[in-house]
């Protein structure tokens, strides 16, 4: 295990960043998440530090050694295909083994290592099968198995979990995430699934357009986003637009004033957390403590089961999403009916053009 | 009837209806393997089990191996068959050495151009091997194109010996062959997972290694389709090694032949046409005009030679 640092890494394709300016400490024994939008450079990124793309500006450092210009065979990272990229000719003892055998380690250390491997994944007895005999979830495992099994200085994951059906990934969601922490293994995962990235990350990288938008913990990219980007992608927001007039007054393009924090006078947009608004019948519009209560009309109910979003029209150009919790006796909207919405100022997030 | 069974019924059903479809598409080419393929190729089997008789210049009707003994037997014979199997081997691995690069190029790469690269490798099958090999001629001739460049250049100042060798039918069979062994490996690369040869360099495997580990292994039943391809096409080559090779050379395919004509006495192979009546008046011969007709004497043709092409330019030229 080692630390895995990338400093300025930018890949150019033409006039075409697919990454730009990427500059990342891991430290040793640290599981990071790339979080981003299809075509973002999540992928361009992760395969520089396998050392199957070549990076036009920059420098990959692996345990403090600089492995830039290193092809991936002297590089000890192991990596796990979206598509597993198990050897489909080799069975699953001798696809473990493979990198072992390239270490020319001896044989009984091989089989020794092949079997510790296989018992890490729960796949015991799995060793004498072909890859096609095996299920999707257990396919998955081999090609663990495999990327562990050589001791790597580095586990690289590329939407590991993406062809495993929803109740298959949460498993080996949390498996994985176990073998990490038991193994102390230094791991960079890429997903655009970001339920998938906040279960199993130390520190998330939101990347967008080939650079990074933001690294921080879960709460940090929850509650303190960085940018407009950010405050969309992880997690959900509306957005009023409209321009802060005085630190902390806000006036949407609809023509509301809003109370909010901060904020440079300016065309800017107001964030909220669907959550974090209240929501009443419009009898009551005691909402007090609440810096901002606005009247609106329910425009549109969508009901989830335990939670339910509820869109409300507060004026000719705004249009607010409240989720509430679906509780026995709660307040239950229809379409058309008259409301009142509120929120304290400090819930909204200010972000400036 | 239990419901499982109940619900499987029309699935077993609609799966015999499928075994009929099937054999009904696959009915019309074993026909015409059968026909077409198996039984000319039992009938001559048959015609190689009877007794050859010289004098009459046919196969008699019998039931003897002798043909079989006298091809493994007599030198002639065993030579043209050790060239034959010798020459095409040599093909087949070059085809394979220069194709497998090849095929690997153009089964990877992400350009626009994919499809024109392999049209470009298909397009010289659609030169015909004879005019093909007129080509080869021009090229390899003591004054064709490859020797008076590298004279011209300087490179050597006596012409290479290519045309009339073996060089020259090697060279000319792996041209014809190497498209086939290209596009049979190409389409079993395209198949193999390009993650898979990555999955191998990033175990620690260089080139080298995953290529003789996970490459080889998996492209191999490309390997076998084009090698056998190659094999079976230049054991049969027949324009080329004719054409290129020049008299003194023997392959197989022009030898059997040529061996055929020979031996059948140049006779007509077939002899029972019927022509319509007002045809035959017109271009046939009568019994008399038949018996007059005489085998050539060639010796007696090439020694008045000069007379004869006199009285020709004198009576129909001038
Ligand atoms: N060989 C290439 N030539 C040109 N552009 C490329 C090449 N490879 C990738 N790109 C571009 O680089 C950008 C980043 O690609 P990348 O595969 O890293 O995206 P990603 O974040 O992994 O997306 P996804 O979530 O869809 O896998 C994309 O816009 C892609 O079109
Ligand atoms: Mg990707």
């Amino acid at each position: 295990m080692a630390r895995l640092d990338l400093e300025k890494l930018s890949k150019r394709y033409g006039d075409f960043f697919a990454v730009r300016d990427v500059s990342l400490q891991i430290a040793d024994g640290e599981f990071l998440v790339l979080l981003g939008p299809s075509g973002c450079g999540k992928t361009t990124t992760l395969r520089m530090v396998a050392g199957f793309i070549e990076p036009s500006d920059g420098a990959v450092r692996l345990g403090g050694s600089d492995v830039t210009v290193l092809p991936p065979w002297k590089r000890n990272a192991g990596m796990v295909f979206q598509s597993y990229a198990l050897f489909p000719h080799l069975s699953v003892a001798q696809n473990v083994a493979f990198g072992l055998e390239m270490r020319k380690l001896p044989r009984a250390d091989i089989e020794r290592r092949v079997e510790e491997a296989l018992a890490l994944v729960r796949l015991t007895g799995f060793g004498g099968r072909l890859p096609r005999q095996l299920s999707g979830g257990q396919q998955q495992r081999v090609a663990l198995a495999r990327a562990l099994a050589i001791r790597p200085d580095v586990l690289l994951l590329d939407e590991p979990l993406s062809n495993l059906d929803a109740k298959l990934r949460q498993e080996v969601r949390v498996e994985i995430r176990e073998l990490q922490r038991q193994l102390g293994l230094t791991t960079v995962m890429v997903t655009h699934d970001q339920e998938e990235a906040l279960t199993m990350a130390d520190r998330l990288v939101v990347m967008n357009e080939g650079a990074v938008r933001q690294v921080g913990s879960q709460r940090d990219l929850y509650e303190r986003p960085a940018d407009r980007f950010v405050a969309g992608f992880v997690g959900r927001s509306t957005f009023l637009d409209g321009a802060v007039e005085a630190p902390g007054r806000f006036r949407t393009d609809g023509g509301l004033a809003l109370a909010c924090a901060g904020g440079m006078p300016g065309r800017a947009a107001l964030a909220l957390r669907p959550e974090r608004v209240e929501i009443a019948p419009s009898a009551n519009t005691n909402m007090s403590g609440l810096d901002n209560s606005l009247p609106g009309t329910v425009e549109f109910v969508s009901y989830l089961g335990a939670l339910i979003d509820i869109h409300v029209r507060l004026s000719p150009q705004d249009r607010l999403v409240v989720q509430i919790a679906n509780r026995d006796g709660g307040f239950a909207p229809d379409v058309g009916q008259p409301v009142q919405v509120g929120w304290p100022a400090a819930a909204g997030l200010v972000f400036n053009e | 009837m239990t419901d499982a069974a109940l619900a499987r019924g029309p699935v077993v059903e609609r799966r015999r209806g499928e075994g009929w479809t099937a054999a009904a598409l696959i009915t019309p080419a074993s026909i015409f393997v059968a026909f077409c393929l198996l039984a000319p190729i039992a009938i001559l089997f048959r015609f190689s089990l009877n007794e050859f008789v010289p004098s009459k210049k046919l196969m008699v009707e019998a039931l003897t191996v002798a043909n079989y003994v006298k091809f493994f037997t007599d030198p002639y014979y065993t030579t043209i068959l050790a060239t034959t199997v010798r020459i095409a081997v040599l093909v087949t691995a070059v085809c394979l050495v220069l194709g497998f690069p090849l095929a690997y190029v153009v089964a990877r790469t992400q350009s626009r151009f994919k499809h024109l690269l392999i049209i470009s490798i298909v397009l010289p099958l659609f030169v015909g091997n004879a005019v093909r090999a007129a080509g080869w001629m021009t090229v390899f001739g003591n004054k064709g194109f490859f020797n008076a460049t590298l004279m011209g250049l300087g490179v050597i100042d006596q012409p290479l010996e290519i045309m009339f060798t073996e060089k020259a039918v090697v060279i000319g069979i792996i041209a014809v062959n190497l498209p086939f062994m290209v596009l049979s490996l190409q389409s079993v690369i395209e198949g193999i997972d390009r993650s898979v040869e990555e999955a191998a360099f990033s175990l620690g495997a260089p080139p080298a290694t995953m290529f003789r580990r996970v490459l080889w292994p998996l492209a191999l039943p490309g390997v076998l389709a084009g090698t056998i391809l190659t094999f079976v096409l230049a054991m049969n080559a027949y324009a080329t090694p004719f054409l290129l090779g020049g008299p003194l050379f023997a392959m197989m395919a022009p030898s059997a032949q040529e061996g055929f004509a020979v031996d059948m006495g140049y006779n007509p192979t077939v002899t029972n046409a019927k022509v319509p009546p007002d045809v035959q008046k017109r271009i046939g011969f009568t019994e008399e005009e038949q018996k007059r007709l005489r085998d050539l004497d060639y010796g007696y043709m090439a020694k008045n030679d000069t007379a004869f092409q006199e009285w020709w330019n004198k009576s129909f030229k001038g």
